[in-house]
């Protein structure tokens, strides 16, 4: 063998032990030598910071631009580098994060992973369809949408069938929602005017926008078994009813600033009552939040605290907390993710503070980038009301419980 | 027998019991020997039936490794070496030696005094089965027998424990036992050097999960510890002497420190003796970081943290002890749990798995209600399970797979059906063959061993002589003697082999004739056979000699008179059987008749 064989170990943080003899620089040594371990405030101060019910972190093989609930127990990730394969991964999520009482007793801390996939292209979009064991994604090449199957007895994700779509130049791709029915349908479009529906498995076309406007669109959103709503970037927003031709509610050329804003959308979940909330974010920061029954006029707009512009729209998400009222959180202009409570929200262009701001994924960056790493989305959990879970552009995944600080007081 | 055997020992799918037999060119060797702690019967011991029915293990098994001082490593090893009976070499590394037998010994006051198990090995069995242990070093090479050569490479996991190198000749497998890819803070990460064994084995039982960040863990266990102790609780963290130990009290000391916490925190001195002896036995073993901090100190000379008196249990207010045994089956852990049970301010945390029967085990199960000497007793404390060994995940396989190089992956104590993912993405991301056997099933690798053979110069010289200089990925045929004698292979020309042998090599000759219609003399025939194949073999060197024959490199051809019949003339080819193709070439040529041409 050439050459001795040498342990390598990890590069201590200080070259040199404590300088002045004596316990005292001992303790000072070893202070630097666990920086992590905050000052009297911060995120890693158990005692001081009292805002974090839970925390977990965890590293992912590849970054995620997907959170798509399975049940409550388990969501599906996707990587999206455009080059080498990427994985689509099932996973469960710690047993204790699922059980109340007695958490100490549950060393189950880790994630699961009960399925893995292969996919040779990006997944920016990942759909599941309830009650079977069918996924749809979305990625670049953005001309076909792609079926995957995943079985009881076995732990890989398999590639089924693909869907074709209209799309064929330049970097954009098909924005995925599934209509759940005994005949499961994907509603599919990178424009307004390719929006379509195919039904999953005679892959006929059931639906069609049939309409020459050609915005881009930035998300869509299946409201009930006929009803879907759409955002396009520009920040045009409509509610679509499928049994008629297309003739969606819609706000018709939105005022909204200058051009190069882009704009995404959530509506509220649709059984909380007729003229539900719709959130959209743009950009810049500004969130408005129109009634589904008038989406001409908004019924507030603020604009949040956060760095603009963001530094890649595609990733802005604005979700509604399905177990709080009036709660929603939004991600993509930094590594953080923000909560708001809208309940008082009135008028236009008021300034407002988030209930709480999630810092992990900036405090915990492993590898200390250069640059700071971006939440790529984030989600809320189906049933615990103030756990959600977010991804990073580091290829991190924080799963995390908020302490609503008001209800102390 | 150029293949590798590899047999997991062991009954049905459970994990929890290492014991895997390798058979690598004709050596067999028995990889671990633990035992199931789940099990109180004979279902925790591996199957050693598997490796011989009726002969002597002694005889059957080169050597015995084991990989670290877990129970489910090397739990069976009493029974194995004492009971069924094996005599030979025990391999594993030094610190593994030191504490295996205390882990052994205090496993065997459980099952039998607590238990009052019948057919267990005794304390006279665990110090005899140790007798036959042969300690190594780190990185060192050690030679079982002229052929076996064995290496320990560093796996971080727990102090002493080793991924080991198995070799033979060319063929060589890894084992890696538990392992760790992720440093922690009083150990090491694992490290292999790119030996591209033909095998890599390794355990896939954490292969599936995707691990919390150990800031994480550690979060929450200040938090715990902070919340007790700050509305006035005490809190016990039974231990065992090393490794955890020492890194849960750098982050209480830490904490302290940054908190400014006056609570007092106390080891309970029988583990500073112990901890204090072993650490200077085996500082090489943690890593750097510990090794700077404590290198000319007691190590357990810290500021917060103080030597424990019994009577200070008693005192009131809020503490934290750390106190040995770690399973709070006898000692003063239980002696103090049993003081602090009764109250709910108070708190205890269980750093690591429970055998069945202790206290620890019984009340991580959620038992609340004790029986001890004759009393109940009511556990009204709170009860935490905060477990920081570490296994390597998915990652960490594919970042060792990447280290080692190997030509194949084994992967053991996973189900199948849950792995086959796994399986794609090393075979995928390595181009290597990936394999999963059950407990009790044999999966069989053919090898092809790489036998190097010693080449004259001469010889070597004589084909460089040929043109085309030799590739290093491209086969290349060669024709030689090969000489064997004892282990050596010599691969010399015929010529210096018959030289050697000294005998005088045989010439053959082989003779055609070619009869042909020619009416003229012999010598024109000859010339006219010269002309003819001088034109045709362009590549050749055709000569016609002085005394009338015809020569084609050494192919000789001779015009002669038929002896019958003057108008044929009969042609002689000879050759040496060197140039047999030449020779047949030429015949059939030649029998095709000569060109009508005047020469």
């Amino acid at each position: 063998m050439a050459g001795p064989a040498r342990y390598r170990e990890p590069r201590p943080l200080l070259a040199r032990g404590p300088q002045r003899p004596g316990l005292e620089a001992e303790v000072e040594y070893r202070k630097r030598q666990l920086p992590w371990i905050p000052r009297r405030t911060g995120l890693w101060n158990p005692c001081a910071c009292k805002s974090y019910q839970d925390f977990h972190a965890f590293d992912l093989s590849g970054a995620t631009r997907v959170l798509e609930w399975i049940g409550d127990k388990g969501v599906f990730v996707a990587g999206y580098e455009s080059l080498k394969k990427n994985e689509i991964l099932h996973l469960i999520l710690p047993l204790r994060l699922s059980v109340k009482e007695n958490q100490g007793l549950f060393p189950e801390r880790d994630f699961k992973v009960r399925h893995g996939g292969f996919s040779d292209g990006s997944v920016f979009d990942l759909k599941y369809v309830p009650d079977t064991r069918l996924l749809v994604t979305s990625g670049l090449p953005g001309c076909y949408l792609r079926v995957w199957q995943f079985a009881e007895d076995s732990d890989v994700i398999k590639p089924v069938s693909t869907i074709a779509v209209h799309e064929k130049e330049g970097n954009f791709w098909p924005r995925v929602a599934v209509f759940s029915s005994v005949a499961p349908g994907v509603l599919h479009g990178a424009r307004l005017s390719d929006l379509k529906i195919v039904d999953l498995e005679s892959q006929k076309v059931t639906y069609s926008s049939g309409i020459s406007d050609s915005e881009e669109l930035s998300s869509l959103q299946v409201l009930d078994a006929d009803i879907f709503a759409f955002c396009c970037t520009s920040g045009h927003l409509g509610i679509v009813d499928t049994r008629q031709k297309w003739a969606p509610l819609e706000n018709t050329s939105p005022n909204l600033g200058s051009g190069e804003e882009r704009w995404c959308a959530e509506v509220r979940g649709m059984d909380q009552g007729p003229g539900s909330c719709i959130a959209s974010l743009g950009s810049e920061g500004q969130l408005r939040l129109l009634d589904t029954r008038d989406l001409c006029h908004p019924m507030s707009s603020v604009q949040c605290p956060v760095s603009t512009p963001s530094p890649n729209p595609e990733l802005l998400r604005v979700s509604w907390a399905p177990g709080l009222d009036n709660c929603l959180a939004i991600s993509g202009f930094d590594g953080t993710v923000q909560v708001y409570d809208v309940t008082s929200w009135d008028g236009m262009g008021i300034q407002v503070e988030p209930l709480f701001t999630h810092r992990g994924h900036i405090f915990l960056n492993e590898n200390k980038m250069d640059t700071a790493p971006q939440v790529t989305t984030h989600t809320w959990h189906p049933c615990k009301p103030r756990t959600l879970l977010s991804a990073a552009s580091d290829a991190s995944l924080h799963v995390w419980d908020w302490v609503d600080l008001r209800a102390s007081c | 027998m150029p293949e590798i055997r590899v047999t997991p020992l062991g009954a049905g799918q459970d994990v929890g019991r290492s014991c895997i037999l390798v058979s690598i060119a004709g050596k067999n060797v028995m990889l671990d020997c633990g035992m199931h702690m789940g099990f109180n019967d004979d279902r925790r011991f591996p199957d050693f039936s598997y490796i011989t029915q009726n002969g002597r293990l002694t005889d059957f098994l080169d050597c015995v490794i084991i990989s670290h001082f877990h129970l489910d490593h090397c739990g069976a090893l009493p029974y194995f070496s004492e009971m069924v009976g094996y005599d030979g070499p025990i391999y594993m590394t030094h610190p593994t030696q030191a504490i295996c037998p205390i882990l052994l010994e205090d496993y065997r006051k459980i099952a039998v005094d607590k238990k009052g198990e019948a057919n267990f090995f005794t304390s006279q069995m665990i110090k005899d089965c140790m007798k036959k242990v042969v300690a190594v070093h780190l990185h060192q090479t050690v030679q079982v027998d002229d052929e076996l050569e064995i290496k320990a490479y560093y796996a971080g996991h727990v102090l002493g424990a080793a991924m080991f190198q198995i070799k033979v000749g060319s063929e060589s497998v890894v084992y890696t036992g538990d392992y760790n890819m992720t440093p922690d803070r009083h150990l090491g990460a694992a490290w292999i050097d790119k030996c591209r064994p033909n095998l890599l084995i390794t355990e896939s039982t954490y292969a599936t999960t995707i691990r919390d960040s150990k800031r994480c863990r550690e979060r929450d266990f200040l938090k715990k510890v902070h919340e007790t102790v700050e509305r006035g609780g005490k809190v016990l963290i039974p231990v065992f002497a090393l490794g955890r130990a020492q890194e849960l009290c750098i982050l209480l000391e830490t904490f302290w420190e940054r908190m400014n916490l006056k609570v007092p925190i106390y080891f309970s001195t029988g583990l500073t003796e112990k901890a204090n002896h072993y650490y200077k036995l085996f500082i090489t073993w943690t890593n750097q970081k510990i090794r700077k901090t404590f290198v000319q100190r007691n190590m357990f000379e810290f500021k917060h943290i103080k030597a424990f008196d019994r009577a200070f249990a008693d005192n009131p207010g809020p503490m934290v002890v750390f106190a040995t045994p770690g399973m709070l089956h006898a000692g003063q852990s239980l002696q103090i749990f049993r003081k602090w049970a009764g109250n709910e301010k108070n708190m205890v945390i269980m750093p690591g798995y429970c055998v069945q029967g202790t206290v620890g085990h019984k009340i991580l199960s959620g038992q609340r209600k004790l029986e001890m000497e004759g009393r109940q007793l009511e556990v009204k404390m709170q009860v935490e399970y905060m477990s920081f060994s570490a296994h390597a995940d998915a990652k960490g396989i594919m970042q060792l797979v990447g280290q080692a190089e190997p030509e194949r992956v084994l992967l053991v104590h996973g189900e199948a059906k849950k792995m086959e993912f796994l399986r794609q993405k090393i075979e995928q991301e390595f181009r290597v063959s990936c394999y999963m056997p059950a407990n009790g099933e044999t999966v069989t690798l053919p090898t092809s061993p790489s036998i190097p053979v010693g080449i004259s110069l001469g010889l070597l010289k004589r084909e460089m002589a040929q043109g085309l200089l030799p590739e290093a990925k491209k086969p290349r045929l060669l024709h030689g003697t090969l000489i064997m004698k004892d282990s050596n292979f010599r691969l010399v020309s015929s010529e210096q082999a018959l030289k050697e042998l000294g005998l005088a090599e045989h010439q053959l000759r082989f003779t055609c004739r070619v009869h042909l219609q020619d009416a003229r003399k012999e010598q024109e025939t000859a010339l006219r056979v010269y002309s003819h194949l001088k034109s045709t073999l362009k590549d050749h060197c055709v000569q016609h000699l002085p005394d009338g024959s015809v020569t084609v490199e050494s192919i000789l051809i001779q015009a002669a008179a038929h002896s019958e019949d003057p108008g044929t003339k009969v042609l002689l080819v000879s050759w040496t059987y060197q140039d047999e193709e030449l020779g047949s070439f030429l015949t059939t040529l030649l029998k095709k008749g000569l060109p009508q041409a005047p020469s």
